[in-house]
Parts: C-alpha cells; structure tokens; sequence
C-alpha cells in the first residue's frame, strides 16, 4: 500500500467513525433532551405575522406555507401525544383536552404572510373555537377584511357564532354573506334558520352538511362526517327510546334483550344488526341496552361522538 | 472603425449624407456584432463554469416537493408547488445575478483579458453591455427552465391539466426582468469594487428594493423638509423590487394586472438603463493601467 492510499483509507475511516459519533451523540440529545425541547415547544412565536412578512421580502408565500404545514403539524403532534397518553382514543370533537395554544398565532402568522390563504382560516374556524372562541372570531373577520367577497368565510363565521350559540349574530353574517355576488342561495334561508331555530338538531344537520358540501379537505369533511354521525345518532336514540317506553306500555316492563325489543323496531328507519337483532349506529357498532333494558346508548367501541 | 473614415471632400452634400448613413449602418452593424459576440462569450463562460448546474438542484427540490408535499400540505399541494417553485427561481437566479454578476469586469481584469478586448475597436460601454446580455441569456435560460419545471410539477401532482400551468408564466417574466434589475446592479457595483463588496452591497439593495414603499412611507410621514426629501430621493433612486413579486397571488391563481406588467416592465427597462449609464460612466473612467 502506497503512503498515498494509507492516508486515504485513514482519512476514510476518520470520517466514519466522526459520522458515527456524529449520530450517536444527535441520538443522545434525541432522548435526553426532551424536557428542555418541551419546555420550550409552547413558547410563543418569536416574530409576529407583521415580522415575518417584512422580513421575508418576495418570499412571503413561501413562508406562509412553512407556517400552514407547521399547524398541520402542531395539531397532528398534539393529537399522536394525547393518543399515546390514552390508550390511542381521541375523539374529534374534544379539541379542546388537546392544549392547542400556539395554534392562533401559527394561523395568524400564516394569513398574514397571505392573506388570500383561505384554507387556513376555514382550518382555524373547526378548529380554534374549541380552543379560544374569540381568537377564532378574530382570525375570521381578519379574513373576511382580506377576502371580502368570499362567501364561505361569511359561511364559516356564521358557523362560530352558531357554536357559541349566539343565533343573532350567526343570522346577520349569514345575511351578509348571501348578499355577496356567487354566494350560494342557501345562506339566505340559512339566515332565517338561524334566527327562527338556531339551537335545532335540523339546523345543525344543515349547518355540517353546507359545511360538508362546501369544504375540499378531507380533514375537515371527515371531522365535519364526525358530527353528522352524532346528530344521527341522536335522532336514533330519540326514535329507539321512544320504541322502548312503547314496549313497556305494551308489556309493563323493559325488554331484557334486543330481541325481544324487536317487536316494537320493526318497520323503523333504523338498521338491524342481523346476527343480535340490536340496531346499529351510524359507524356499524350496536346499540346497547341500559337501565334495566329501559334506555339505549352507545357502545363503548362506538366511533360516534358522545 | 476604418468604415467611419470618409473623405466628404470631393462629394456632394447629398452623397456625403448617403455614405453617412451607410457608414452608420455599417458602423451599427459591427457595433452590435461585437457586443452580441461578447454576450455569447459571456454565456458560454457561464456554462463552462457549471452555473447552470444549479437546474439540478431545483429539479431535485421540484420532484422533493411535488412528491412529499402532499402528505403535510392538507391539500394545498398546488399552491406550495407553485410557491416553492418560484420563489426557488428568484433566490436561484438572484445569488446567479449577484455572484456571477459582480465577477463580470473583475475576472477580466484579473486575468488580463480585458486588456486584449480594449485594445480592439471596442468601446467599454460595449463590453459593460455585452457582458451585461451575457448574464442575461443565462438567466433566460435558467428562468425557462425553472419555468418548464413547476409545469411539469403541477401537472405530475394535479394528474393531469391544470390551468396553472400557464397562468404562471407572467410572474415568471416579472421575476426574469427583477433579476435584470439585480444583475444590472451588480454589473454597477463591480465596475469599481472588488467582488466581495460588490456582491453585499448588491444584495443590500436587493433587500431594499423589497422595503421601498417603507421608505415612502417615511418620506411622507416625516416630521422635517429635509428629512423628507431625503427619503423621497432615496424612494426614487433605489429599485422598487416589490413591483415585480407576484409569486403568492399567482399561487392562488391570480394573475396580476396586465396594466401592472406592463408598468413593471416599462420601469424596469427605465431602471436597467440608468444602471447600465451609470455602470458605463464608472467604467469609462477607471484607470487600467
């Protein structure tokens, strides 16, 4: 072997054996450095939206999709922690166990970086009103103030007011909303809705179904199918309880099964499990029977929001 | 120059004026030869030196994108391809203008070179702009490239046609006559400084030319006449880059104004010239001996 190839092969093995400590070390920081990483992961943003669309020059578009994915990744984080710490249940409509404090800033910084950037301030209207309501409300009329012939913002801020049960306010924006050239025709009966009937189980059917049609993410489809199943559910369990106070004027007791229950579904709307006879709720799982056979709820491996 | 060289004595005014203007167009004629031969130079300098190589990592980045983005994206992998993409194409093309720009006059003063073309009938604002046309045709080419890239990513991640494809070309262009602007600049600062300072004042200005309207703004709210005037020459003088950047309206499909191109460019044509004069005026007074 030459001096030449000797040096060579030393410095080749040089550079694996540092590669390795490299590794190993990053992979110590991995696992040892948790504590000081969360202790910091909940800090706020160190620049504002104003900052960052200053400091990002023509870039500004670029940016605002790093911050859109980052509260992709935020939420998505939060949800795999929560899921881990409870034996892998989390249910959509429970956003608010998740502690999703940075998410109004993330989403801000991201509209602010660009404005016209829509799909983040539909994400922000599902989800910022089970963390902080008003931040919710802000971030909407910042995008109706940017957007203001986007009906569906109109849409969705209309849908905050109606989750904070506020019908009134949730009438006027709908109202405003459908006075926008292309607004679809719905809103304006949507805003009578709300004022005649905006606690209804018919109004909230109506609400998720608009939002449903209106939307094209499949996160929020699929979290919007969530309450639809819900609202189905309860229409079930309405129509089940009232077959069962049925069954014990017919018979003066409870049924102890769903079998003998089955009397008093048949020629229901309902669907029956055919091999237990119970009927099922709208993710397939049967119903089970409690209170002595008396009242119906849903099962424990039920994918329905309760 | 031995075309210009005519003895009018012996003729009348009227054929003196011919042959004027046949020397002139002759005279035009060799003038942009020389320039378009040093521009062609100046190109396939720029290849030789694997500046084009940076297609490839754009490419990569490209292909990075269009392929993953989709998982983190929630659906908006059409705008960030589009972002991405352009944005990749002006930071690409904006240290292009700057490090290859600045390094114009300067390589060829340090390799002696320019002595050899100053010595031949070429004047040095024809070398400026020829070398200046040089940069440029790389560009053009690197930006076309880049352009034909994001097509080719958009339609890969749409599965098919999106109208997107060509409403992106107007930024493009703007982007292409931003970095004309920087080279412009760079081509200015090298015609008297060395090559570092050259590329940070360069980039300075490219960073001012994004906060103009804050300097109007200052020129308007300032509290003293000189102090407004000031900030009002300094608005003028210094390049409105943020008229050229239409990378996020174009990713929601918004193409900008045709009025609005067609300003931009007529100022940026406006802007290059005085670059290039000024570039031309430094230039012509530098001492190479």
């Amino acid at each position: 072997m030459t001096p030449r190839m000797k040096t060579d092969l030393l410095l080749a093995i040089l550079l694996v054996i540092c590669l390795s400590g490299a590794v190993g070390a990053s992979r110590w920081l991995d696992h040892h450095d948790h504590d000081s990483a969360n202790r910091f992961a909940e800090e706020q943003l160190y620049l504002s939206g104003r900052t960052a669309r200053r400091l990002t020059l023509a870039f500004n578009g670029v940016a605002a999709d790093w911050y859109w994915m980052r509260s992709l990744q935020y939420v998505g984080r939060k949800i795999v922690k929560f899921e881990d710490e409870h034996d892998g249940r989390f249910e959509l409509n429970d956003l608010s166990s998740l502690d999703l404090r940075l998410l109004a800033s993330l989403l801000d910084v991201t509209t602010t970086l660009d404005p016209q950037f829509i799909p983040a301030y539909e994400y922000g209207a599902l989800i910022l009103p089970e963390v902080s309501p008003d931040q919710a409300v802000v971030l909407l009329n910042k995008g109706i103030a940017a957007n203001p012939n986007s009906s569906r913002l109109y849409q969705h801020l209309g849908y905050i007011y109606w989750q904070r049960k506020d019908y009134a306010r949730a009438s006027e924006v709908y109202a405003a909303g459908a006075k926008l050239p292309g607004a679809p025709a719905w809103m304006t009966a949507m805003a009578a809705r709300m004022k005649a009937e905006g606690g209804s189980r018919a109004a909230a059917r109506e609400m998720y179904q608009r939002l449903y049609e209106s939307s094209d993410d499949a996160s929020v489809k699929e979290m919007v199918q969530h309450h639809l199943m819900r609202l189905d559910s309860l229409d079930d369990r309405d129509e089940i309880k009232q077959r069962l106070n049925d069954y014990r004027a017919q018979f003066g007791r409870c049924p102890a099964s769903w079998q003998e229950a089955a009397v008093v579904l048949r020629g229901t709307r309902l669907r029956i499990d055919t091999a237990g006879g119970a009927p099922v709720d709208p993710s397939g799982v049967p119903y089970r029977l409690v209170n002595g056979g008396c009242d119906v709820d849903l099962d424990e491996s039920s994918k329905v929001a309760r | 120059m031995a075309v210009l060289i005519v003895d009018d004595s012996a003729r009348s005014p009227s054929q003196t004026n011919l042959l004027t203007q046949s020397g002139l167009r002759v005279y035009s004629h060799v003038m942009f030869g020389q320039t378009v031969a040093i521009a062609r130079n100046t190109f396939r300098e720029a290849v030789r030196d694997r500046v084009l190589y940076n297609l490839i990592v754009f490419a990569l980045l490209l292909i990075g994108s269009a392929i993953f983005i989709g998982e983190l994206s929630a659906g908006q992998e059409i705008k960030i391809v589009v972002d991405l993409g352009l944005s990749a194409m002006l930071l690409f093309g904006v240290f292009i203008a700057i490090f290859v720009g600045v390094g114009l006059v300067y390589k060829e003063t340090e390799r002696r070179t320019l002595y050899v073309i100053l010595s031949k009938p070429i004047s040095r604002e024809q070398f400026l702009v020829g070398k200046y046309l040089g940069l440029n045709l790389t560009l053009l080419v690197n930006v076309v490239v880049m352009g034909l890239g994001v097509m080719a990513a958009l339609l890969y991640v749409r599965h098919g046609w999106d109208a997107l494809a060509f409403s992106i070309w107007p930024a493009i262009l703007l982007i292409y006559f931003e970095l004309l602007i920087v080279t412009a600049v760079a081509l200015l600062f090298s015609s008297f400084s060395s090559p570092a300072l050259s590329a940070l004042l360069s980039f300075f200005i490219f960073l001012i030319g994004h906060f103009s309207s804050d300097l109007k703004t200052l020129a308007d709210t300032g509290t003293s006449l000189p102090t407004r005037w000031l900030f009002r020459g300094l608005y003028y003088a210094l390049p409105h880059l943020s008229n050229f950047s239409a990378i996020t309206a174009t990713a929601h499909g918004v193409t900008p104004d045709k009025r609005a191109i067609a300003g931009a460019l007529i100022y940026g044509i406006f802007y290059v010239a005085v670059l290039l004069s000024a570039a031309g005026l430094v230039f012509r007074r530098r001492n190479f001996k």
